[in-house]
């Protein structure tokens, strides 16, 4: 099994439920809390495993927005493992799933150099470094109804443009999405070959404005004539 | 296999249902708690209106719940000091229930005007209504003057239902959206579902909207219009479709006024009314039996177009050769609107002809038999699927109610309301055009004592006698909505209350209730001096505050508590009983009428009181009839009491759901003693889903308005005729013009108003306060949008979603700021006719050239909300209110006008101009600044760490929010 | 990349550290300039561990969980940082061991074979500590074998510095010292110059455009979604000017390189050698601590991508 997420990128409206959602869950998760910094003071920060960035493509009268969100892409050839001295990082073998074992953390950041996608986040407050866990203690919960096992982003998207799935089986709802989307990896010239795929924007419709053969032009009311339609 | 995870602890953990607050869309939510802490908030996946999704704001309801901004107690202004300066002590709810007794009671047994309650984002106003009548003042709204009475008012006085929270888009079927200047909208969570389920379909999605971001992100086409000029360019597009011959001939003649007939005597009485016989019914000319008849009836053949000659000899003419002689005025040609609308010509008729093309070229036909209200049977319903939303970005102009009219006329032309595609109403709605409920407006009943008014104090006018006037045209209304200055002000003006309470204007009002709405900051315009106005003593009355008493009941430190003389703390959304009403705004969908309740899932930690139950209790200790027995003893226990026992009309309560005895009958029914209990087996929700035969055209839909009218949402059942002539505005434009068989205006000022903005068919004029604003000096327009993850003022407190923006900027196009000189972070002066302010700039793309907007509400005085003084939402954010004027700019010989559309009273906020110039080198930070709010007694409780580190878990190491010691 | 002050006091303490150690036991198997007595040897190796030490130590300063810190042994297989650790930790018995061996005159073999195992591990740990750089790709200007060169020329040098200080303060014949510290300084110079020309050419590297997968038009960020700081930008959000780099550069290679070389003269014609060679070794180490900060501080992670930078 490959576990991961698709997010589509046409339909993505930058609302950040899913980071809020994410980070609720997570709070009073199997690995929280997430430490907050100065909740209420000056410049207020803290810890997040999915962040909405805003890019903007092209320019004046033809710019698009772009929402962006993006969490741990699960990665095939995860350096962050890799590099981490203690093994707390670690990637499932059954179901790629990275986490970290928040017991053996020694809060070196190495891990969070590695990491091309910005995933990993320390939290200052138990020292250890901290990251998405793809929900892990929702999508393998016995006890949750079977449409719940599912990450809280994923569940709670209002534009459901996040889909949750294995990429290893072909006949996946996430496989065939990307197969048909073109779905694509972030920076595949790292070659850290992320599970997680983005869908494009897609083309706009055409519509066609063709004349039709309703009417011709009119330019006076003169030109309007009465039909005989019964109410 | 997965031994090694942890997962819940489920045993800790219970499960509720209830409804968000997080803002006024009232999604379904699933409570997870544990301990008695708030563990998970997410989407009831069974719920009409999010069906399991949930947005930033609501699952960020955790930190809401626990926030160091909540009131914990009543409060009285110290004597001695200043209102403002905010030094309180606590007094206990007897003696603040005491004290507001006595004081209302005498108002109520002297001059109830005196009172004037008005309400925020209010989600009971049917009960805050009906409070405010029994009380016997006119002097109550909620927001909607301020929010969005524009749309409402146009599509009711048009459509009989309405953008906001009236009707929605068919998601299902739409083929081509157009989404009128919308950021995020009441309809928050189903737009999003509903963006996404257009797209997926391939349905083109349109934005018009000055900015791009959020919902316009993802837009196929974004069309970056100039601010005010959306009703330009729907008459343009009005004139494409006449132009080509695109539209609906068949919905013409059956289900608009297009075809009735107009009396064209210029000059004269009578002129621009509707050709009438002896009973009062429009007229039509039959194209079969070649004589006048009775529009409102069926087996009709009216004529479309024509001019016909009435037997004593008048002129009169069809509605729709009107309509094509006004819009084919080459005024409204593309080519010639291009320019001020800001978009290329070719794009405008493009559009139009698009829309065309979706509506006649791929409509949709399903096969559900259904029978029209004339009697005849229909065996499928065909639907133009092009769909529309509008919102404050069409409405929050002083132009808007006439341009959100010209948007229902491309929707009427296509044939394109209620049918599968389109925009649908929502329970109650449609209603009859406009509404049958008039404001009360009879002296006598309102200067009565100890009685209630005979009406509801909000209404919908449809003729000058119908204002709320003295007999010598002044308002009766202290915000003078329904006045000659502002006639069909439906929602109230609730940005004028301090103003005019203030300069006693119509009167001095003694005591002043609002409820959860920050009008000393962000809900207000003027901030500044409506801060200073709150402070105003009046010299000749004993050096009394010119608003002499001041309650404000809030949930949380607001800049506005910090004005009351007497602060009443509610609870929040979890810890109270809520009914959130089909009598109020509805939280129906097109496909089922639904309303909703909330009950108190945790205890409060606080001494504080749900607003429902104070209204109750003072309800009973001031005896208002239908809150007492006849013999004056109270006639319901508590606010769950009242919302099961109260009948508005026999059968017809505050819930719909599980009504009768023993709960088995739907909308309409006996009162259920168990309902409550009912509501909360079923996941605090009700729906009754409309079946398929009643489910489109229901303004004309026979089998749908009998239930309807069983159930009250219409008196009875009959055609609701959509209105293109719009003859309530026309006699209001008669009485200006001087012929109007009934009370007409004195002022000139108001007669000319009358002239020129009462046309019964849409038109477009500059904005008015840009018609006093020289566009030389101030070159930009300057807007608001909400932030999809705050809700006005109240997120900031809310630990993660400040995190996500805890300063709000000044976007500009960054072309026309690089032309300027301006960058990224330079700090500007932003000045309008009106003020000026200080901030910090972001430039981007998508933002039309002639204009600067910035989020709202981010900005925040020192000390509130549970912040510390530092805070960056205070040092570096900023409000735009401070530039926004509530008055029109000044002109001799007038009385200072309210800076409203002129019909309805809507709030003008987005006719702002500004001008802007760098900040020196070293003016840094946001101006103006404003003193540092004084902590509360009982604010003490809580802690405000540097680490906050929330977790629910009962077990877990790091118990404790960290937040209430 | 945001220059943390105990890594960078651990890079150039602990480089140096192992630079002196190897050094020295060249400068003792070759008894280079006359050789270093037992006790001189004792003192400069008791130099270099301490250096060594007070580095390794300083490292965990910026541990946010110490605690943890014994468990970074454990990932030797794939993990440079591991890597270094076990070195650095395998290295401290032999060089006590050598250092035994000549304080208590173990015979010659004995030694040598522990000088020249110490020697080795001291030049695989600073190999190892580069690695730790040089094997990141999500960062251009670290993912070369540059820096393993590098972060040994350097340490070499400083250590060079160090020795040759020593020998001149000993007595010794400084002019095998002096050509030793001479081309080892001249070599650091020249990987370092290398290295700055290399980075300067950007190379095919992820863009805006690949980070976010939107190529078909410039992309560039609106807004990154929170608007203080976050651990990521406090960690890689660092940002140093072009010109401010350029004007550092310039005094680095004054300070570090050509300050040492004109000392290295200095100590050739015997006036003030003393103080000359000082004056190199201080010159060297600051060079080193400038070459550090600027190490990490022209670093661009990718993750910049995703906060405003158009490239990397
Ligand atoms: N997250 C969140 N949701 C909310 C609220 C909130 O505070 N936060 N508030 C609730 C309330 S009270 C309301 S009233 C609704 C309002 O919801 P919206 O109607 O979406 O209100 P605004 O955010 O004011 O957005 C107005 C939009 O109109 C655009 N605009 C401005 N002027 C023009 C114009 O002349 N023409 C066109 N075409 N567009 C224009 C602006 O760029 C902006 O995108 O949202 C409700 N929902
Ligand atoms: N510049 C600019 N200004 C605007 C707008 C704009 O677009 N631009 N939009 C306008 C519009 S449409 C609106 S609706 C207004 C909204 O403005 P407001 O109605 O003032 O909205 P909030 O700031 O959310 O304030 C509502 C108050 O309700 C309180 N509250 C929250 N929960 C509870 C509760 O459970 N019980 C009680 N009793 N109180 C509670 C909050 O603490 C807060 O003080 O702003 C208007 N102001
Ligand atoms: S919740 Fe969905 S729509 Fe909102 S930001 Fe996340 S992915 Fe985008
Ligand atoms: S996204 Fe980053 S943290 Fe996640 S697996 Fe890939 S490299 Fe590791
Ligand atoms: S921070 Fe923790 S998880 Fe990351 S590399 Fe260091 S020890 Fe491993
Ligand atoms: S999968 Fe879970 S942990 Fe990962 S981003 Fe989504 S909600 Fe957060
Ligand atoms: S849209 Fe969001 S805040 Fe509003 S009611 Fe729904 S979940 Fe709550
Ligand atoms: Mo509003």
């Amino acid at each position: 099994m490959r576990l991961g997420l698709v997010i589509d990128l046409d339909v993505c409206v930058g609302c950040h439920a899913c980071a809020v959602s994410c980070k609720e869950w997570n709070a009073s998760g199997s690995i929280g809390p997430l430490a907050d910094y100065q909740p209420y003071g000056a410049e207020p920060s803290g810890v997040w495993f999915n962040r909405i960035r805003h890019f903007e493509m092209g320019e004046y009268p033809h710019n698009k927005t772009i929402n962006f969100p993006m969490s741990c892409m699960h990665c095939e050839d995860a350096d962050c493992v890799t590099v981490c001295p203690t093994g707390a990082s670690y990637k499932r073998a059954e179901d790629g799933v990275v986490l970290i074992d928040q017991d053996k953390c020694m809060g070196c950041n190495y891990c969070s150099w590695a990491c091309p996608y910005g995933a990993r986040e320390l939290d200052r407050a138990t020292g250890t470094m901290k990251k998405c866990t793809l929900c892990i203690d929702r999508i393998y919960d016995e006890n949750l109804p079977v449409e719940e096992r599912q990450p809280a982003c994923v569940l709670t998207c209002p534009a459901h443009a996040r889909m949750f799935g294995d990429f290893d089986d072909p006949d996946s709802a996430v496989s065939r999405t990307v197969r048909e989307r073109g779905g694509y990896a972030l920076m595949p010239e790292l070659n850290y070959n992320p599970t997680n795929r983005y869908l494009p924007p897609r083309r706009k419709p055409e519509v066609s404005v063709a004349p039709r053969p309703r009417g011709g032009l009119k330019d006076s009311l003169r030109q309007f004539a009465n039909r005989l339609v019964r109410r | 296999m997965n031994a090694s995870i942890r997962t819940e602890n489920h045993d800790a953990q219970e499960i509720r249902y209830t409804t968000c607050y997080m803002c006024a869309c009232r999604c379904g939510v699933k409570v997870t708690l544990e301990g008695g802490k708030v563990r998970f908030l997410q989407g009831n996946r069974n719920h009409p209106t999010n069906q399991g999704v949930l947005c930033a704001k609501g699952s960020a309801g955790i930190m809401k719940q626990y926030s160091p901004a909540r009131l914990t107690q009543p409060l009285l202004r110290k004597p001695g000091s200043e209102r403002g300066e905010g030094i309180y002590e606590p007094i206990s709810w007897d003696q603040a229930l005491d004290l507001l007794t006595n004081r209302l009671q005498e108002i109520r047994a002297t001059d109830p005007s005196k009172l004037a309650f008005f309400t925020g984002r209010d989600q009971m106003q049917a009960l805050t209504g009906l409070w405010a009548q029994q009380f016997g003042t006119p002097n109550w709204a909620a927001h909607g003057g301020f929010c969005s009475v524009n749309m409402a008012a146009a599509g009711l006085y048009t459509v009989g239902f309405s953008f906001w929270e009236f009707g929605a888009p068919d998601w299902d079927y739409a083929k081509y959206f157009i989404m009128w200047g919308v950021a995020e909208d009441h309809s928050s969570n189903p737009i999003k579902i509903g963006l996404e389920k257009l797209k997926r379909r391939g349905g083109k999605f349109v934005s018009v909207n000055p900015v791009r971001t959020g919902y316009s992100a993802i837009a196929d086409e974004w069309l970056p219009i100039r601010p005010g000029m959306d009703g330009l360019l729907a008459m343009s597009m009005v004139h494409v479709l006449l132009r080509h011959e695109q539209f609906d001939y068949e919905f013409l003649v059956r289900y608009t006024n297009a075809t009735w007939l107009v009396v064209q005597t210029p000059g004269q009485r009578g002129d621009g009314l509707f050709l009438r016989d002896a009973d009062g019914h429009p007229l039509i000319w039959d194209l079969e039996k070649e004589s006048f008849r009775n529009g409102l009836a069926g087996d009709i053949a009216p004529a479309l177009f024509g001019e016909y000659l009435t037997a004593d000899g008048r002129r009169v003419r069809t509605v729709m050769s009107l309509v094509a002689e006004r819009y084919l005025d080459p005024r409204y040609a593309p080519e010639n609107v291009a320019r001020e609308v800001g978009l290329p010509a070719a794009t405008i008729e493009r559009i139009a002809l698009e829309m065309a093309h979706i509506a006649f070229q791929e409509s949709i036909e399903l096969p559900i038999a259904w029978t029209d209200v004339w009697g005849r049977k229909h065996d499928k319903v065909v639907g133009r699927p092009v769909a529309m939303y509008a919102m404050r970005g069409i409405s929050a102009h002083s132009n808007g109610f006439h341009a959100c009219r010209a948007v229902h006329f491309i929707q009427m032309l296509l044939g394109a309301l209620d049918a599968p595609g389109n925009f649908r109403a929502r329970a109650p709605y449609p209603k009859p055009i406009p509404p049958h409920q008039l404001p009360e407006n009879s002296i006598a009943v309102i200067n009565a004592p100890n009685t209630p008014l005979s009406r509801p104090p909000l209404g919908f006018p449809t003729r000058p006698e119908d204002l709320v006037v003295d007999e010598f045209g002044n308002p009766l209304r202290i915000d003078k909505a329904y006045s000659w200055e502002v006639p069909i002000a439906s929602h109230g003006l609730m940005h004028m209350v301090i103003t005019n309470a203030v300069n006693h204007d119509p009167y001095a009002i003694d005591t002043l209730i609002l409820f959860m709405s920050n009008m000393a900051w962000n809900s207000t315009m003027n901030t500044a001096q409506v801060q200073d106005m709150l402070r105003t003593r009046d010299i000749e009355n004993f050096g009394e505050y010119r608003i002499p008493f001041l309650v404000v009941v809030d949930a949380f430190h607001s800049e506005m508590t910090n004005f009351a003389d007497l602060i009443l703390p509610d609870t929040t959304y979890l810890e109270r009983y809520d009914a959130i009403s089909l009598l109020d705004r509805p939280i129906s969908e097109p496909d089922a009428a639904a309303d909703a309740i909330r009950y108190p899932l945790i205890e409060p930690d606080r001494d504080v009181r749900p607003w429902q139950e104070v209204l109750v209790e003072l309800a009973a200790r001031l005896k208002f009839p239908a809150f007492t027995h006849a013999d004056g003893t109270r006639r319901f226990k508590n606010y769950p009491d009242f919302i099961v026992n109260y009948e508005r009309s026999p059968g017809v309560g505050f819930l719909a759901g599980w009504r009768g005895k023993d709960g088995s009958r739907s909308l309409k029914g006996e009162p259920n003693p168990r309902q409550w209990e009912k509501y909360i087996e079923n996941e605090s929700f009700f729906a009754h889903h409309w079946p398929d035969s009643q489910k489109y055209m229901r303004y004309a839909n026979r089998d749908y308005l009998e239930v309807a009218a069983d159930a009250g949402f219409v008196g009875k059942v009959e055609p609701i005729i959509m209105q293109f002539w719009s003859e309530p505005l026309q006699k209001f434009r008669l009485a200006g013009m001087g012929l109007y068989d009934g009370p007409q205006p004195t002022n000139q000022v108001d007669r000319e108003r009358l002239v020129k903005y009462f046309d019964p068919l849409p038109l477009w004029y500059e904005p008015l306060e840009q018609q006093r604003v020289d566009p030389d000096e101030y070159p930009f327009f300057a807007l608001t949008q909400r932030p999809m993850f705050m809700y006005h003022s109240w997120d900031s407190q809310n630990a993660w979603l400040r995190q996500l923006m805890a300063q709000n900027r000044l976007y500009m196009n960054a072309g026309r700021a690089a032309e300027m000189g301006i960058r990224d972070d330079d700090w500007v002066w932003v000045e309008s006719h009106h003020g000026g302010i200080r901030c910090q700039v972001k430039t981007m793309e998508g933002t039309q050239e002639d204009t600067v907007w910035t989020w709202n509400a981010i900005g925040k005085q020192k000390g509130a909300w549970g912040l510390k003084p530092d805070a960056s939402e205070a040092t570096d954010g900023f409000l735009l209110n401070h530039l926004i004027s509530e008055l029109l700019p000044a002109q001799p010989g007038e009385r200072r006008l309210t800076n409203s559309d002129p019909v309805t009273g809507q709030a003008a906020w987005f006719d702002l101009r500004v001008k802007i110039r760098k900040a020196a080198p070293g003016e840094t930070g946001s101006w103006p600044q404003f003193d540092t709010l004084k902590p509360y007694p009982g604010d003490e409780r809580y802690a405000r760490p540097d680490v906050l580190r929330y977790d629910a878990r009962s077990d877990a190491k790091n118990r404790g929010n960290g937040q209430t010691s | 990349m945001h220059p943390v002050l105990s890594v960078i006091f651990f890079t150039v303490a602990s480089g140096a550290g192992f630079g002196l150690f190897s050094l020295l036991f060249v400068a003792d198997f070759f008894a280079l300039g006359g050789g270093f007595s037992r006790a001189h040897l004792l003192v400069g190796g008791a130099i270099a561990l301490a250096l060594i030490v007070l580095g390794l130590l300083s490292s965990t300063l910026h541990l946010a969980n110490p605690k943890n810190a014994w468990r970074a042994f454990s990932r030797f297989r794939t993990s440079w940082l591991s890597r270094e650790g076990v070195f650095a930790v395998a290295f401290m018995p032999l060089a006590l061991a050598y250092l035994a061996c000549i304080a208590f005159d173990a015979p010659l073999w004995l030694r040598h074979a522990s000088g020249f195992l110490s020697a080795a591990l001291a030049w695989i740990t600073v190999f190892s500590t580069g690695m730790i750089y040089a094997c990141l790709k999500t960062i251009r200007q670290w993912n070369t074998p540059l820096v393993p060169a590098n972060y040994l020329a350097l340490g070499y040098a400083s250590g060079s510095l160090l020795l040759l200080l020593g020998a001149v303060r000993a007595g010794l014949d400084a002019t095998p010292y002096v050509a030793l510290a001479g081309l080892i300084v001249a070599i650091a110079a020249v990987l370092k110059a290398i290295y700055y020309f290399w980075i300067r050419s950007p190379g095919l590297t992820p863009t805006v455009n690949t980070a976010t997968g939107l190529t078909r038009a410039g992309v560039r960020l609106f807004d990154s979604g929170h608007t203080h700081g976050t651990f990521l930008t406090e960690e890689f959000g660092y940002q140093l000017a072009r010109r401010r780099a350029s004007v550092i550069k310039v005094l680095l290679f004054v300070v570090g390189f050509a300050l040492p070389a004109v000392m290295l003269a200095a100590v050739l014609r015997g006036s003030g050698a003393e103080a000359a060679a000082a004056v190199a070794a201080c010159a060297g180490l600051a060079g080193a601590v400038m070459e550090r900060w600027l190490f990490f501080a022209e670093a661009r992670h990718v993750v910049n991508l995703y906060h405003g930078a158009q490239r990397c």
